[in-house]
């Protein structure tokens, strides 16, 4: 076949398959094409998942006549600047979305600037652009887009139900709106009423607010605000957002969100950074909720990567990394002993449901029976003596188990219930502190609260005191690739302050002389080979620091009250004050939250003075 | 099958046998014990696949036969009958049941085939040599502690019994390393083991050899092959697999030029090290040794939980030096001294140590320091 030079509408159809593989791909080039345009109110409007039509409205720029004719040509675009390709400052730089859609749909672009009276509007029908005409329109733009992939059936094909396209979109749209508080979003999908995002503005209490709209009060009530700033590659990046408490994780990582400059993505790299913050806080499997935004000079990252952008490459992952990773456990220290708001949610559910199917409870009086209602009979005076059922009775008292609820009636000597954990007022069931504070209660596992500690207080110890090494009789010779050697050894500093001396030992293979000595006797082999994996995946050398962790923890579990055994005042508030004391205490080593709080608001709900 | 047999008798057998049965096995008949009564005999023979225990007592045998019961629940049946009861185990007819009666008690058990039962057969014994029950208790007393636990290196996870030859006597030695201390114990050859394969003989037969040499003080008999080993202590025969696998060559781990001796009082370093190291409470604490003229510091440094120092008079004469050991397995090796006199070899602080029991030549010890 001879060569020949492709048409531009099969060029353009071409890149059409690249950058629009369903409806939201669409919506998403739209609506960022309105946020590059400085909009402060987005609407999108669409029906039959998509497929139908497609409409955005914006505030923004808007275009004059000449602007539409371009809008349409391929690789046209306001926004690159050709002297520096590295200098990328909006969400669009390709000029390729609006002649890409035009190739494989029919689309209107009615626009008009601020300063001008009149609008113009543009349509380009499966690739076959018709002369721009007038049109009434108001300051903005409105691009609709019907009949997608009318032009290529084949995608048709592919395609979920229109349902399943319809919450594509949405999920879209919401993570636009999650990085944009400062603009108004409008979502229509069906017959339903539309999804408003009121239009606030980048304060951190708008953020969260907007955040929370799509994210759950849930995660609003247990997020923990981040930021942080470091120097990038060649200029100052900073990082920015929220992050849920410990005790709130997830199956997957579906709410995890992350963005760089403005710009949603998935990133191998930021998530290993979110993983490591978290590392042991949070239990095996299950990842936290968040949502965090990276700025970085648009010269310290490649964006350029993705035909649908949602892959970046920064010029200094390492320190990207760090900043990441410093920020959220800044973020998660300081939560110290919070556990999640979750557990009183939890809790006045929980009672709630206790209180319902007791029959026991006689019903509202109805108005006109409502004289009959007498006061319940008190229950019957004990009679009788000796050995008669009833003289006997009051023993059983003594057989029911863990009836004991220590209360102390005497506030405690220095009130504390202006502390986070207030002032303890009872122990029951021998393991659960029930302590006031000034806004509700808190009831705290005893045992998972110790366990932590004295975790905490291990960790700290192997940190600052080093850690002991055992030397070997015979060194382990563990053979390696020749790559992962060479990097090991050249790790071998930092692989010994945590215990674990090694030396090369020819090609390919490393001697074993010392164990970290807490390890006792340990799987030589296993752990080098483990260590080297993490440090070829993602640099870390994890698995040691997870195994001398793993080892604390379990002397920990051996070291700490067990449950069932009765505490002194004095020894309870200084548990809840340790508490406040110490980092990450609002959970367990088994990431169960320690305790839970109960809101004097979720106390009045429980008996409807609310 | 039919027999009556006193219950001290059984007790006393099912005991023995019955400590290789696993609690937990996917293999039902594995939970079984297998008895065969025949002439005036009945035998009985446990095994968990990897080692196995039979003996053979006395009993009156009315019906010969063959059958397998679980082990536990008979054990625990015999163990509550009261002592110096006549016991009678029939099987009813055909039925797969086993009755045991005794006074006014009856139990019915139900039985599995002995046709599946498995047999290690030893196969070809190619060596063999008897040893005072003694002797051998010694030898795996005082070098079990250094079994290693760690499954990935399978080849430590048994002591290594090897002919070898010490000054010129040729010696059976007994050695078990974890990789961060070995012990090493021998006696003189017997007569038979000369040619005997060096054999690594697993952790879990050690245990339970030495807990079969507990109560006996006669001679033990012992046969080697290729890959199994076999005791017969008295009416007891423990068959045992070998771990199939190379013992690493230990010779080069014992130190043979630590110059600096000390002398240690063996009983007053057992219980100061035992006193100091009540502070290290976790594992992987250290003790350190501070020697110098004449004079042993022990110091334990616990950063949350205090310190602790003593002081005991040695024999030393060379330079001042200072090393740090695991507390525990430092106990350990006190545990095995018998002397009165401990001798330290010490080279330096990175270097094995080595420990002997006084004028004792046939024990050593070598232990891998601890650096902080
Ligand atoms: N809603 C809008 N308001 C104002 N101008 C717009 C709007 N949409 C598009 N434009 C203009 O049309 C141009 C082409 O848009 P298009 O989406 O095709 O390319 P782009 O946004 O520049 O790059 P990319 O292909 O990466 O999205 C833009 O550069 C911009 O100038
Ligand atoms: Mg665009």
């Amino acid at each position: 076949m001879a060569i020949r030079q492709l048409s531009p509408e099969t060029v353009n159809r071409i890149a059409a398959g690249e950058v629009v593989e369903r409806p939201a791909s669409v919506v998403k080039e739209l609506v960022e094409n309105a946020i590059d345009a400085g909009a402060t109110q987005i609407e999108i409007v669409i029906s039959g998942g998509g497929l139908s039509l497609i409409r955005v409205t914006d505030d923004g720029s808007g275009m004059t006549p000449d602007d539409l004719v371009l809008a349409v040509e391929r690789h046209a675009t306001s926004k690159l600047d050709e002297e520096d390709l590295f200098d990328i400052r909006c969400l669009g730089f390709r000029g390729e979305a609006l002649p890409s859609i035009g190739s494989i749909a029919r689309l209107e672009i009615r626009s008009r600037p601020a300063d001008a009276n009149q609008g113009a509007a543009v349509t380009v029908t499966r690739g076959s652009k018709a002369p721009v005409g007038p049109a009434a329109v108001n300051r903005g733009t409105v691009v609709e887009v019907r009949d997608l992939f009318s032009a290529t059936p084949a995608r048709l094909k592919f395609l979920k139900s229109e349902r399943a396209e319809a919450m594509a979109v949405t999920d879209v749209v919401r993570r636009l709106a999650m990085a944009h508080p400062d603009i108004g979003f409008t979502l229509q999908t069906g017959e339903k009423k539309p999804a408003v995002f009121a239009r606030g503005d980048r304060s951190s209490a708008a953020w969260l607010e907007r955040i929370g709209a799509i994210m759950g009060r849930e995660f609003m009530d247990d997020a923990l605000e981040v930021s942080g700033a470091g120097s990038g590659a060649s200029a100052p990046m900073r990082v920015f957002g929220f992050a849920g408490l410990p005790t709130l994780h997830r199956q997957d990582s579906t709410q995890q969100f992350l963005f760089v400059n403005g710009r949603p993505v998935k990133d191998k790299l930021l998530i290993g950074a979110v993983r490591a913050a978290y590392g042991d806080l949070i239990p095996r499997g299950r990842s936290p909720l968040l949502a965090l935004f990276l700025d970085v000079a648009p010269s310290d990252v490649d964006v350029n990567v993705h035909p649908a952008k949602a892959e970046v490459r920064f010029r200094d992952a390492g320190r990207v990394r760090a900043l990441m990773v410093r920020a959220l456990s800044d973020a998660l220290a300081t939560a110290g002993h919070r556990a999640s708001a979750q557990g009183g949610v939890l809790t006045v559910e929980s009672f709630a449901a206790g209180i319902l199917p007791s029959a026991a409870m006689s019903p509202p009086p109805s108005s006109d029976a409502a004289y009959q209602w007498a006061p319940p009979r008190p229950a019957p005076a004990l009679s009788g003596t000796g050995f008669a059922e009833g003289a006997q009775t009051p023993f059983a008292v003594f057989d029911a188990p863990s009836a004991d609820a220590r209360t102390f009636a005497e506030p405690a000597a220095g009130e504390t219930v202006d502390k986070p954990l207030g002032a303890v007022r009872a122990q029951v069931h021998e393991n659960y502190i029930v302590a006031q504070t000034r806004d509700g209660l808190v009831i705290v596992d005893q045992h998972a609260a110790h366990e932590r500690l004295v975790y905490e207080k291990l960790k700290a110890a192997l940190a600052d005191g080093g850690v002991a090494r055992q030397g070997l009789l015979i060194p382990a010779i563990v053979e390696l690739d020749d790559d992962d050697a060479v990097t090991l050894v050249a790790r071998s500093d930092e692989l010994t302050e945590l215990g674990l001396v090694i030396e090369s030992f020819g090609e390919g293979a490393v001697a074993v002389r010392e164990v970290p000595a807490l390890l006792g006797e340990t799987d030589v082999e296993g752990l080098v080979k483990d260590l080297a994996a993490e440090l070829r995946s993602d640099g870390t050398a994890r698995a040691l620091k997870d195994r001398l962790d793993s080892v604390a923890s379990r002397m920990a579990c051996h070291g700490s009250v067990r449950s069932g055994r009765r505490l002194t005042v004095e020894e309870m508030n200084a548990l809840l004050r340790q508490m406040e004391a110490t980092p990450y205490s609002g959970q367990c080593n088994h990431g169960r939250p320690t305790y839970v709080a109960l809101k004097l608001t979720d106390i009045e709900r429980l008996f409807g003075r609310r | 099958m039919r027999l009556e047999i006193e219950r001290g008798e059984l007790l006393k057998a099912l005991s023995h046998v019955t400590s290789v049965v696993e609690r937990r096995t996917t293999i039902p008949i594995l939970s079984n014990v297998m008895l065969k009564a025949t002439g005036d005999v009945l035998m009985f023979k446990a095994t968990d696949l990897e080692r196995e225990v039979s003996e053979s007592v006395s009993a009156k045998v009315a019906t010969p036969g063959t059958l397998t019961v679980p082990a536990h629940v008979l054990h625990d049946i015999v163990r509550k009958l009261p002592d110096g009861a006549e016991i009678e185990m029939k099987r009813d007819g055909d039925k797969e049941r086993l009755t045991i009666t005794s006074g006014h008690s009856r139990f019915s058990l139900q039985m599995l085939s002995a046709d599946d039962f498995p047999d290690l057969a030893v196969g070809e014994i190619g060596h063999e040599f008897t040893i005072e029950a003694g002797d051998l208790k010694r030898l795996i007393d005082k070098t079990r502690f250094a079994i290693s636990t760690e499954e990935t290196r399978y080849y430590l996870n048994g002591i290594y019994l090897h002919p070898a030859e010490t000054n010129g006597t040729k010696t059976l030695r007994a050695v078990a390393t974890d990789g961060h201390r070995l012990a090493q114990v021998e006696l003189p050859l017997p007569k038979g083991a000369e040619g005997m394969p060096g054999v690594i003989v697993p952790r879990k037969t050690v245990h339970e050899l030495a807990r079969l040499l507990e109560d006996t003080s006669a001679k033990v008999k012992v046969g080697v092959s290729q890959t199994k080993v076999r005791f017969e202590i008295g009416p007891v025969v423990l068959t045992s697999k070998l771990i199939d696998g190379t013992f690493p060559d230990y010779g080069r781990v014992i130190p043979h030029n630590n110059d600096k001796e000390m002398k240690v009082p063996n009983a007053s370093f057992k219980s100061a090290v035992d006193r100091v190291s009540t502070i290290a409470s976790e594992r992987g604490r250290a003790v350190k040794l501070n020697v110098g003229k004449d004079k042993l510091i022990l110091t334990v440094n616990n950063p949350e939980g205090g310190s602790a120092t003593e002081e005991i008079a040695v024999g030393y004469s060379s330079g001042p030096l200072e090393i740090g050991f695991n507390a525990r397995y430092l106990l350990d090796i006190a545990d095995q001294l018998e002397s009165e006199d401990a001798r330290f070899l010490l080279a330096d602080p990175g270097s094995p140590t080595m420990v002997r029991d006084g004028g004792d030549g046939s024990a050593l010890y070598v232990l891998m320091p601890m650096r902080v």
